[in-house]
This record gives structure tokens, C-alpha cells and sequence, in this order.
């Protein structure tokens, strides 16, 4: 049987080194990627793996060791060089221009389609590159409001239309629903099937193990094993990615149910959600399971007072409370993580002391209305050390930090708030193993001091493992709640997909 | 219906539909408010103003898809406009195209200086034009001899281009400088419309951290954008000249607001990525009609006049953010039924293969 290592490679890594002040970010990594493979690059965050595409795309530039591209050396100086060359790059957040519509976002980068934009052909040539990757997008529709699957497939669909050979997806399925990282399943297939180079970057294993024909392994910056697939196991992964490290993948969740925190009936968001109706415990977690697009979010959102409900009654203690905005919501003791930490959860440029201690800001001034800093850096400090969060300061901009140790700062930031009710939306989205295993033994200590938490999270074997209860959620209808006795992944999942799939699951 | 509706038009053409109309019920209102309001006088002073304002305002339309500002273009169309002046002063003999290229290539210099310092010295640029806008009207300080132009003292072509009359309409006649105005608005539009260029504008405005990654030349496409801006300003300085002969220092003083208003009104964002340039034109003729009517118009005093106009450009805006926004979301909301539609078609395609 012909191995992929038969055929010349198309692009080679060869001993690159980078070097960030004290932090040896790749130390003499190489590579070999072959065309018509799916390569899989696995890695605790800090293993190197941005800091690899960020030079293959041209965004930084190594310190030693070079690229060749058909075994000829390139210098990928900027993104623009690294497209000529055909290395472009899909992220986990999709880069799209919200202001124009799907066909412009695909051709923008273009510089051969003429002096003229010539809309007609533009609109064509967009229909035919969706058309053969299968996907229905009308083409005038703005980037704006898409949702995330759709702007990955306009990210895809214009690294095709510039005749891409490497294509380097980061994370692509964080954000996906199961039905939607089949789609890209299928996708990706097919450019490889095309003779494309996929370098396909995931912390979920399940997915390495369905899609990867290869399987790379970095750790603290340096290659530590390249493996077919038929070699790897998930033991062989996890003892080559925490090295020596023994780590327990899930804490469970030991806090003992106490009185009732809150209430939530008939709850209701026209065109949303509708009649949402569930209790929050003290000490306990309840998971909200669903799909993408289960608007799990959206009740979130409203027992925050960010996306108010229009009708229904939240009962906190004995009392029915309106919530209408989030300073209400944290005064009455709910407080809200979200999703999206880069956009909305942090400010990157802001220190962790600042954005710790941002919600809470009244608490911090003197008497003539000033900030005390000093008292700003003791809780930054005493978060810092709690949750311990990895950084040589706490000045440091938090946009400087790994997505593990940003996920603590923001939960730092709302524990800070002294909530009773914690609502945490995907709080391990797009961070390593072992930062997921300490958040979750964070949220086990949280319920065992009194916390009510409730766990948005798409993690099927995280929301399984972590809740006392799940609520499960579909198209804004509540499915129904399973105590964690009952649930089974089966179970979860046919509320979640609807009464079709049981039927399906029957037959 | 609907959706065919919402596929080919756009909230923001909406915008542009009820400003034509604010300026039509504007023009009736003053009409039965001012004795000789339609009069031809009117019209060329609107018109030759609207024109001035509206060539800066494009090239500052430019400026504010990609997310930044320039403040610059007042003092640059003060500079322009006295430096051409001067020199037509000095030597008479000069050729008029000389005098354009002239005013031209002294916007396209302080244009490039303001790129330069913002694409690739990255200073941001609402401060770096703000040191421009200052340094470019204290250049005009420095100049030597009397700090004045006199109409009188030029030759007798600038006054003529002035008072030319290209073709009327009725008793109405379009002078160069407003055709000037709309011949450079044409080409601009196309410019947005129809190259690659103008699409990269609104691409870098949208969503910058993409366009860096994506492999979009920003810091060529923002110099770009400047030096256009720089050029449009110059012209713009030309055609001020040309309308008002007598020039002092301080000519076109404050001249970057009434732009940037005008823009604003019109519906070019100031986060980037949106805005026409019917729009800017539409802004820039409602906020001229408004002033010159408001002056003529003796219920209030002239001090009051800006006051009023400040209050209609917060209303404008305001009334915008709030109704713009509502529908950019109705219209979004299309892009996520179409998603639960396709879920809805694999759930019946599965149910199928049951059966």
C-alpha cells in the first residue's frame, strides 16, 4: 500500500526556532507536509502550534531554520507572500468583513480579476466555488449575521478560489454544532482528495482520530512525535503531549444540592426562546446541553439582563425578580461569563488587574472618587493565586496571555462580582487539556464554597461528566431535565437533535 | 417579495431615500418661509458651496471606510486655496492648468505626509491629523509678504471661471465649479462601486485585524486613501479660490467639521466599512441647504444657526443608529433562517431514509 510519504513533500518545516523575550516558543521544530493529506497538530496552548502558523503564514518570522516549498527555500515575509505561495490559514473565529456581502468576502484579495470589478461574473464564479463545495450561501447575503459555519465556509471557499496547497485550519470546530463539523468533515475531505496539504489544529481528540491521516505532537515548543494514524492511540497522545504529567481529564462535581437560589418560570423571548423553566440549587451545577443555534446562550443572556426575556418570572430567593440590565443582575448576585473572551469577555490591551477588577470598579475608589490600585493589585493578586494563572505580572496585558490563562481572568473578573449564581458559557472553548482540568476543578471548588453554576457547553463528555442536572435545549424549546443518573450521551443527544432522530435511532 | 426585496436593497439605501426627502421638505419649508427663495441667486450659492464641501467630503469619505479620520483637509484646502492664490497674484502669466496641477500636487503632498505618518509610522489618526491640521494652516503664517489675496489682483480667467455659466437649465446655470463637484463624484462612485480598490476600503474598515491577517496591503490601501484625500482637498482649495478670490489666512477655517458632518449625516461610519458616496453628497448638500437657509431666515439670529445645526446632526445620528440598526438586524435574521431551513431539509432528507 502506497504510504503518503511516497510523494515529494509540499511544503518543509526545517528546524525552526523562535524566541519571545524569556519564552522559547519553538525550539528546532521540523515538519514535513505532503499533498492529499489531513496532518493533525496536537499540543497543550504554550506547546507552539500558533507560533508555527504565525511563521508559515509570514505573520512572524523564525530566528533559525527554513521553509521549502517544493524543496526550493521561501522567505514568507507577510501574509500576502504566504497566498502567493498558496499557505493561507482558517481560524477558529472567523476573519470575515461583516460589511460586505459573501461573494465580495471570497474575491477581496484578488488581484487578478481584472481592472474592473465585474459584479455578474463575481456573483457566478462565488455560486460555482459554493456549488462545488456543496454549500447553499446566497452569495449578496452580508457577512454580517452569518453564522459561524457559514463564515468558515466563506473563509474556505476563498482559500480555494486563490488555488491554496497548505491550508492551515486552527481550531475550525470549536465553535461548530455536530451537524456542522460533519459538514466541515466533508469539506476537508474533499480538498485532500484535491491534493491539498491540510495542517488540522484541534484539541478534540475524537476529531483527530476521524479526520487526521497524520498526527504531530508538540510540547513546550518542541516536535515530539509524528505518528500514522493507525499508530496513535489516545494514551500515546496524552502521554506525549503533558510529557511526565499524570492528568485527571474531569473533575467531578462533589458539591452537595443546598437550598434553592432561584426560580425560573414560563420564561419567554419572542422569535428566541419560550417557556424555559428550571431551579439552580446551591452547591450544584446545571448544564445546559444543546446544539448550536439551542439558543442556550440566549436564556443566559437574559438572566443576565443583557437580551432581557419579554415575559416569565425569574424567583430569586422567594421573591420575582425583573432583570433588565446586567448591573441589575450582578446586584441581585447573577453573574455572567461569556463565550466570546475576545471580543466581548476581556479587553486584551488592559492589564489582569484592570480587568479583574473592571465590574467591580465602585469598590476600589477612595473617598474622593479615585481608583485604588493598590487594593486592584491585592485582588489581581489573590486571583492570580487562587485560580493560579500563569504570567510574570500582573500588568501584563491579558491579550498577551494563553487562552487558558485568559479563561481564568475572566472568571477571576465575575467571581470577583461575589455572585451566588455563576453562569458560565463554554468556559473550556478553545483551551488545552490541561487548563480544561483546572477550570473544571475551579468550578468543583466554586460549588463546594455555595456556588449555584450553571454550565453552557457543547462538550458533551464535559457537561456529562460536570453536572448534577442537565437541562437540554433545542431550537429554544426546553427538551426536558435529566438528573445525571439518568442521562446518558444517547439520551442527551436525541432531546437535543428532537423527536426525528429517536425515530431514526428506533429504525 | 420580501426577500427579493430585502436581496437588492439595503437599510443603508433607505437612509439616502429619506435624507433625499429631509432636503426636499427642507427646500418647500424655506420656500414658503423666504420671499424669493427659488430664486437663481440662491441656487449658485448653494450649489457652488455644496460643491466645495462635497469634493472634500469624497475624498474624506475614503478616509472614513477604512476606519480613520482626517482632519487636515480644512487646513488643506486653506493652504491650497492661498498658496494657488498667491502665486496667480505673483505671476499673472501662470496657465490655468499649471495653477490646478499646482493645488493638486500641494494636497497630494500633505495627503501623503498625513499616510505616511498614520499606515506605516501607525499613529493613530485622529491625532496624527490633528498635529497635521495645525501644522499645515501654521505653514500659511510663515508665508512671506501681506498675509491677504485680493480678488482684484488676480487674473482675469479666475474671475471668469467664477462667474461662467457651463449650461443652464431654466434660469438656472451650472457653474465649472459645481460641475467640477459632480464630475468628480461620478468617478468616485465608480471608483467604490466598480475597483478592486474601493471593495479593499470597505474590507479594511470592517474588520482591520482581519485585513492584516487576510492578506490585504493596508498600509498601502489606508496611503492611499490619504493621498487621494490630500488631492481632493487641493482640488477642492482650486475651486474655493476660484468662488471667493478674496482669501486670507484663515480660509476654510473649520472646514474639516462641516465635512466630516456632512459625511456622517450622510451615513458614512465612523467605525469604517459603510457609507456611499451618494450619501456624503446628499449629507453635504442638506447641511449647506440647511445653513445658507437658516442665515436668510430672520425668526433666528445667525448666532443660533449653528447651534440648530449641531442639534440636527445629533438627531440625524441618532435617529440612524436606532433605525439602521433595528433593520440591519431584521435583515440579518434572513441569513440565520436559511440556516434552520437546511437543518430542517437533513432532518427530513434522514426521516426519508427511514421511511
Amino acid at each position: 500500500m502506497p504510504s503518503i510519504e511516497d510523494k515529494a513533500p509540499v511544503l518543509q518545516i526545517r528546524h525552526i526556532s523562535k524566541r519571545f523575550d524569556t519564552t522559547q516558543a519553538l525550539d528546532d521544530v521540523s515538519l514535513d507536509l505532503f499533498p492529499g493529506e489531513i496532518h493533525a497538530l496536537m499540543g497543550e496552548n504554550g506547546a507552539g502550534k500558533s507560533t508555527l502558523i504565525k511563521i508559515m503564514t509570514g505573520v512572524y518570522h523564525p530566528d533559525e531554520g527554513e521553509m521549502l516549498l517544493d524543496g526550493e527555500p521561501i522567505h514568507v515575509g507577510n501574509s500576502v507572500e504566504a497566498q502567493a505561495y498558496g499557505i493561507a490559514a482558517i481560524y477558529q473565529e472567523p476573519m470575515v468583513y461583516p460589511d460586505l456581502n459573501v461573494a465580495e468576502n471570497i474575491f477581496i484579495t484578488h488581484r487578478t480579476h481584472g481592472l474592473l470589478v465585474n459584479w455578474r461574473k463575481m456573483y457566478k464564479d462565488a455560486e460555482s466555488i459554493l456549488a462545488k463545495l456543496d454549500v447553499k450561501l446566497d452569495v449578496r447575503m452580508p457577512a454580517r449575521g452569518l453564522t459561524l459555519a457559514a463564515q468558515q465556509t466563506i473563509e474556505i471557499a476563498k482559500a480555494i478560489s486563490l488555488n491554496v496547497r497548505v491550508l492551515i485550519m486552527d481550531e475550525p470546530t470549536a465553535s461548530l454544532s455536530a451537524h456542522e463539523v460533519e459538514q466541515l468533515f466533508e469539506l476537508t475531505r474533499s480538498l485532500r482528495d484535491q491534493g491539498v496539504s491540510v495542517l488540522f489544529i484541534s484539541h478534540r481528540m475524537e476529531e483527530v482520530f476521524e479526520i487526521a491521516d497524520r498526527v504531530t505532537i508538540f510540547r513546550d515548543g518542541r516536535w515530539i512525535s509524528t505518528l500514522p494514524r493507525k499508530e496513535f492511540t489516545r494514551e500515546r497522545a496524552i502521554h506525549d503531549m503533558v510529557g511526565r504529567k499524570i492528568e485527571e481529564f474531569f473533575a467531578k462535581s462533589a458539591g452537595e444540592r443546598g437550598e434553592l437560589l432561584m426560580s425560573v418560570r414560563g420564561l419567554n423571548k419572542e422569535n428566541v426562546f419560550a417557556d424555559i423553566n428550571f431551579d439552580v440549587y446551591r452547591g450544584e451545577v446545571l448544564g445546559f446541553a444543546g446544539l448550536v443555534g439551542s439558543r442556550r446562550t440566549d436564556v443566559g443572556l437574559a438572566l443576565f439582563g443583557v437580551e432581557p426575556a419579554d415575559s416569565g418570572e425569574i424567583i430569586l430567593g422567594k421573591r420575582a425578580e425583573k432583570i433588565r440590565s446586567p448591573e441589575e443582575a450582578l446586584g441581585k448576585g447573577i453573574a455572567y461569563m461569556t463565550e466570546d473572551r475576545r471580543q466581548i469577555g476581556l479587553t486584551m490591551t488592559m492589564s489582569l488587574t484592570s480587568n479583574i477588577s473592571l465590574p467591580m470598579l465602585r469598590q476600589y475608589l477612595s473617598r474622593f472618587g479615585l481608583v485604588q490600585t493598590q487594593r486592584e493589585e491585592a485582588t489581581a493578586e489573590q486571583y492570580r493565586e487562587r485560580l493560579s494563572i500563569r504570567t510574570p505580572s500582573i500588568q501584563q496585558p491579558v491579550g498577551m496571555l494563553s487562552g487558558g490563562n485568559q479563561q481564568k481572568v475572566m472568571l477571576s473578573k465575575w467571581l470577583n462580582t461575589r455572585p451566588k449564581i455563576l453562569i458560565l458559557d463554554e468556559p473550556t472553548r478553545g483551551i488545552d487539556v490541561g487548563a480544561k482540568a483546572e477550570v473544571h476543578h475551579i468550578i468543583n471548588d466554586l460549588t463546594a464554597q455555595g456556588l449555584g453554576i450553571i454550565l453552557i457547553s457543547s462538550d458533551m463528555p464535559e457537561i456529562m461528566a460536570m453536572s448534577d442536572r442537565i437541562m437540554v435545549m433545542r431550537e429554544g424549546r426546553q427538551m426536558g431535565i435529566f438528573t445525571r443518573e439518568e442521562a446518558t450521551q444517547e439520551i442527551i443527544l436525541t432531546a437535543a437533535m428532537g423527536q426525528n432522530e429517536s425515530v431514526e435511532e428506533a429504525a | 417579495m420580501m426577500e427579493q426585496l430585502k436581496r437588492y436593497f439595503r437599510p443603508e439605501q433607505l437612509r439616502e431615500l429619506s435624507l433625499v426627502f429631509l432636503i426636499v421638505l427642507i427646500f418647500l419649508f424655506f420656500g414658503s418661509q423666504i420671499q424669493g427663495y427659488f430664486s437663481p441667486r440662491i441656487f449658485n450659492r448653494v450649489t457652488s458651496d455644496v460643491a466645495i464641501i462635497a469634493v472634500v467630503a469624497i475624498g474624506e469619505t475614503l478616509v472614513l471606510l477604512t476606519r480613520n479620520y482626517d482632519l487636515s483637509v480644512g487646513s488643506i484646502v486653506g493652504i491650497t486655496a492661498f498658496t494657488v492664490g498667491k502665486q496667480l497674484t505673483n505671476y499673472p502669466d501662470m496657465i490655468p492648468i499649471v495653477a490646478l496641477l499646482l493645488a493638486i500636487g500641494l494636497g497630494v503632498a500633505m495627503g501623503l505626509l498625513n499616510g505616511l505618518v498614520i499606515a506605516y509610522g501607525r499613529v493613530p489618526s485622529l491625532v496624527a491629523t490633528l498635529g497635521t491640521m495645525a501644522i499645515y494652516r501654521s505653514a500659511l503664517v510663515a508665508y512671506p509678504g501681506n498675509k491677504i489675496v485680493v480678488t482684484n489682483d488676480l487674473p482675469e480667467w479666475v474671475l471668469e471661471l467664477g462667474r461662467m455659466q457651463l449650461f443652464t437649465i431654466g434660469e438656472f446655470n451650472i457653474r465649472p465649479v459645481v460641475a467640477g463637484g459632480l464630475v468628480m463624484f461620478i468617478i468616485f462612485q465608480l471608483v467604490i462601486a466598480y475597483l478592486p480598490y474601493g471593495r479593499r476600503l470597505y474590507a479594511i474598515g470592517s474588520n482591520p485585524e482581519a485585513a492584516r491577517i487576510g492578506g490585504l496591503p493596508s498600509s498601502q490601501i489606508v496611503l492611499v486613501a490619504y493621498i487621494i484625500c490630500g488631492a481632493m482637498a487641493g482640488l477642492a482649495g482650486f475651486m474655493f479660490m476660484v468662488r471667493y478670490g478674496d482669501l486670507t489666512v484663515t480660509g476654510a477655517l473649520g472646514m474639516e467639521m462641516q465635512v466630516i458632518a456632512a459625511a456622517v449625516v450622510g451615513g458614512v461610519s465612523t467605525n469604517g466599512g459603510s457609507g456611499t458616496m451618494i450619501g456624503a453628497l446628499l449629507g453635504a448638500l442638506m447641511i449647506n441647504l440647511l445653513q445658507q437657509s437658516l442665515l436668510r431666515w430672520l425668526v433666528i439670529s445667525d448666532f443660533w444657526v449653528n447651534a440648530l445645526l449641531g442639534l440636527l446632526i445629533l438627531i440625524a445620528v441618532t435617529i440612524d443608529a436606532v433605525i439602521i440598526n433595528r433593520l440591519r438586524d431584521i435583515w440579518t435574521q434572513r441569513g440565520l433562517e436559511i440556516k434552520s431551513v437546511e437543518e430542517k431539509k437533513v432532518v427530513k432528507e434522514r426521516e426519508s431514509h427511514v421511511a
